[in-house]
């Protein structure tokens, strides 16, 4: 039967891949899909409890593994593109990879992240019970051009999805227009908590008429209680407010019944959270231990991800447009430590090519945030300096070697943390090259101890 | 990497007015201000940015040096057509009268007599003697121009939708030598009129094309300055590298 020839040959591909190191995850539903085009449709009715796709520019990833994590820990079983292959082809090579050899596996629910762009093709294999939108920002012009035209993709395919139901961030006007006439719930933070910012304000003028909006408060990028003097048009009611926000020392709040208290680092956050514990709620699966599973949870490559070299810590984190961006430099400058930071840019075609967003995001701020050095690098190196030059900020080293970069600033005996600013295609190797190194500086001051410990006795 | 800060001739000030950034800011091209205004505070010439957003009904002229103009998406430009609409006149004594306007991308359309899509028709400012029609492709990609001006190639990247059409008595920015340009086939971007620079290209444009850069200023000096000598140069060696890792790589 086709199905179980597409199966095992995504099985094959994918130990292959493993064998050779690629790191593809969506290659594999490739050859699927070839055998067998109705492969998705055929697997899902495996899923028995229901479909939940998750979408949106910034967060898809750590909120779709989050809500796995925290399915699972509920006692049931998932099929989860975790690694974020988030187009067809992934899906594809998700729901091969589950499969037993005869072709079957057992799951309660689907949980898939789903690029915005490619929903559309994906819906017409799988329709989703729940759909959560994360936020929309521009991203990549040269991939998804504006972001009025990834909003009508996002809504060609809701229509498409039929009976779902939608759980929206409701601070994102542009997010939150898509729950109008439809069955949706929305998250978002009820009070004023960081200073304002002036950065390139997306969807700043009114979703629906046009005029500029106003916000009572606002946190970052378009993201706030917004509400238009001309149409009348706000911020939705919160089924799932935040409030209480603590963020001095850990990341405390309050939603619901509950009381959020971990270590996550960086604002955003707090929506990925958000959506986590609304959607568990609409899909009506009840959690008693929710801070267990936050803190259970362990983040995606690049999501804050802490990696100790030589006993400092260094924070790598994946960034991919201003908004991301400008959420990474909010967390910087939030940590009071004196700090190196490392800037890695490139522009492969998964990147985006064209990098002008860099001049969208205040890498100024960063001046007042204790930087000892200021590395750069990354295939466009000479792009980022230059953004640093026009901010008046002295860049200490240019240079294509990470591994060097990442070696001085462990031993730099100014600084008491690194951070790792990358976008994409940097991050795989980035982290294997810190990895690497933490290894080494590792053996060897292990093997120092041994060897200072010997001397006491000897020669 | 150190900025030498180095000493020009005194007393001069630029104003550089920046229309719409509150509408028209699609694609990093406030990096251009930065850049513009860099360039002078570094050679110890004063200089004043004054935004105009869609609030200010009295957009003022007439103490302009340096006039920026960006893009955005339809929608926005539409509405920033219409308020600059009320100013045609004045907008184009300014550009007659050899004033400095950059114009990018949206910008650039508006400078001409229409912008046509499928399903409707923007009037332009009809200061240039250009229009554009949407094709059915965007021409998305990097681009290398052979300049008439300097013997650096120009670099950017393009995004666009519109082929723009030049009457012939007008030059352009530059020759293609890769990439696709006004209209994707004519083998050339841009434009220059006195003392106007329209372009398709963010990048932003400015920062990697210094001479560009340094060309609007001097422009914009003489013509408030008379007697201004030239500008003193700066240490481009970064910007230089930044430009040749994109003309390198294409041609």
């Amino acid at each position: 039967m086709r199905k179980l020839l597409a199966v095992w040959i995504a099985k094959l591909a994918s130990v292959v891949g493993k064998i050779v190191g690629k790191k593809s995850s969506a290659t594999p539903g490739v050859y699927a899909l070839k055998v067998c085009p109705n492969l998705i449709s055929i697997l899902s009715s495996n899923v028995k409890k229901g479909i939940i796709v998750t979408c949106g520019t910034n967060g898809k990833t750590t909120t779709n593994n989050l809500l796995n994590s925290a399915l699972q820990k509920c006692g049931y079983k998932t099929v989860c593109n975790d690694l974020g292959a988030n187009m067809l082809s992934g899906v594809a090579t998700t729901f091969a990879q589950a499969c037993n050899i005869f072709g079957k596996f057992t799951a309660d629910y689907a949980v898939l992240e789903i690029d915005e762009a490619s929903a559309r093709r994906v819906f017409k294999h799988i329709k989703p019970d729940y759909m959560l939108i994360t936020n929309l920002f521009r991203d990549q012009l040269d991939r998804y051009g504006e972001i009025d035209t990834t909003a009508e993709l996002l809504e060609e395919a809701i229509d498409m999805a039929g009976d779902v139901k939608l759980i929206l961030n409701g601070d994102d006007p542009l997010t939150a227009r898509f729950g109008e006439g439809r069955d949706a719930y929305y998250f978002g933070i009820s009070e004023k908590v960081l200073p304002q910012t002036d950065e390139t304000k997306e969807g700043r003028f009114c979703a629906k008429c046009g005029e500029e909006q106003e916000y009572n408060y606002f946190h970052y990028s378009q993201l706030g209680d917004y509400y238009c003097t001309h149409c009348g048009n706000k911020r939705p009611e919160l089924s799932y407010p935040a409030t209480n926000i603590d963020l001095s020392s850990s990341m405390k709040f309050s939603v619901g019944n509950k009381k959020i208290d971990v270590n996550y680092r960086g604002f955003y956050n707090i929506y990925n959270i958000l959506a986590v514990y609304s959607a568990l709620d609409v899909i009506g699966v009840r959690t008693d231990n929710f801070n267990n599973i936050l803190r259970d949870y362990k983040p995606q490559i690049g999501r804050m991800e802490l990696i100790e070299i030589s006993g400092k810590p260094f924070i790598l984190n994946l960034a991919k447009n201003p908004a991301g961006f400008n959420q990474a430099i909010q967390t910087v400058m939030l940590d009071k430590r004196k700090k190196d930071v490392i800037v890695a840019i490139n522009d492969m075609e998964s990147d985006g090519q064209d990098v002008s967003w860099l001049w969208d995001v205040d890498f100024d701020k960063l001046s007042d945030a204790n930087v000892k050095t200021l590395i750069t690098g990354g295939s466009r190196l000479y792009d980022i300096s230059l953004r640093f030059k026009y901010a008046n900020m002295k860049v200490d080293l240019i240079t294509n070697d990470m591994r060097s970069a990442i070696k001085q600033c462990a031993l730099n005996p100014d600084s008491e943390v690194c951070y790792v600013l990358v976008n994409y295609t940097v991050l795989f190797d980035t982290q294997t090259t810190m990895l690497e190194l933490k290894d080494e500086f590792s053996g060897k001051s292990t093997l120092l101890e041994a060897r200072n410990g010997g001397d006491e006795s000897g020669k | 990497m150190e900025v030498t800060k180095v000493e020009n001739n005194k007393n001069y000030e630029i104003n550089i007015v920046h229309l719409y950034p509150d509408l028209l800011n699609l694609y990093g091209d406030k990096g251009n201000i930065s850049c513009i205004e860099n360039r002078l505070s570094w050679r110890g010439i004063k200089m004043n940015v004054i935004e105009i957003t869609s609030h200010n009904r009295s957009v003022n002229f007439k103490n302009a040096d340096i006039i920026f103009v960006g893009g955005g998406s339809d929608r926005e430009q539409e509405i920033v057509c219409k308020l600059l609409l009320e100013k045609q006149d004045e907008l184009k004594s300014y550009v007659e009268d050899n004033g400095v306007l950059v114009a990018v991308c949206g910008g650039y359309q508006l400078l001409g007599k229409y912008y046509k899509t499928a399903t409707t028709k923007i009037e332009g400012l009809d200061i240039l003697d250009i229009y554009t029609e949407a094709g059915d492709t965007r021409l998305i990609g990097n681009v290398v121009l052979e300049s008439g001006l300097f013997s650096e190639p120009i670099v950017g990247f393009e995004n666009h939708a519109g082929r723009t059409y030049l009457s012939e008595k007008y030059e352009p920015l530059g020759k293609v030598k890769y990439g696709k340009g006004n209209t994707g086939d004519s083998g050339y971007e841009g434009i220059i009129y006195k003392n106007v620079i329209a372009t398709y290209l963010h990048g932003p444009l400015l920062p990697k094309n210094p001479k560009l850069c340094d060309y609007i200023l001097e422009k914009a000096l003489k013509r408030k300055y008379p007697d201004f000598s030239g500008l003193v140069p700066l240490d481009d060696e970064l910007e230089i590298k930044g430009n040749k890792h994109i003309s390198e790589k294409y041609i």
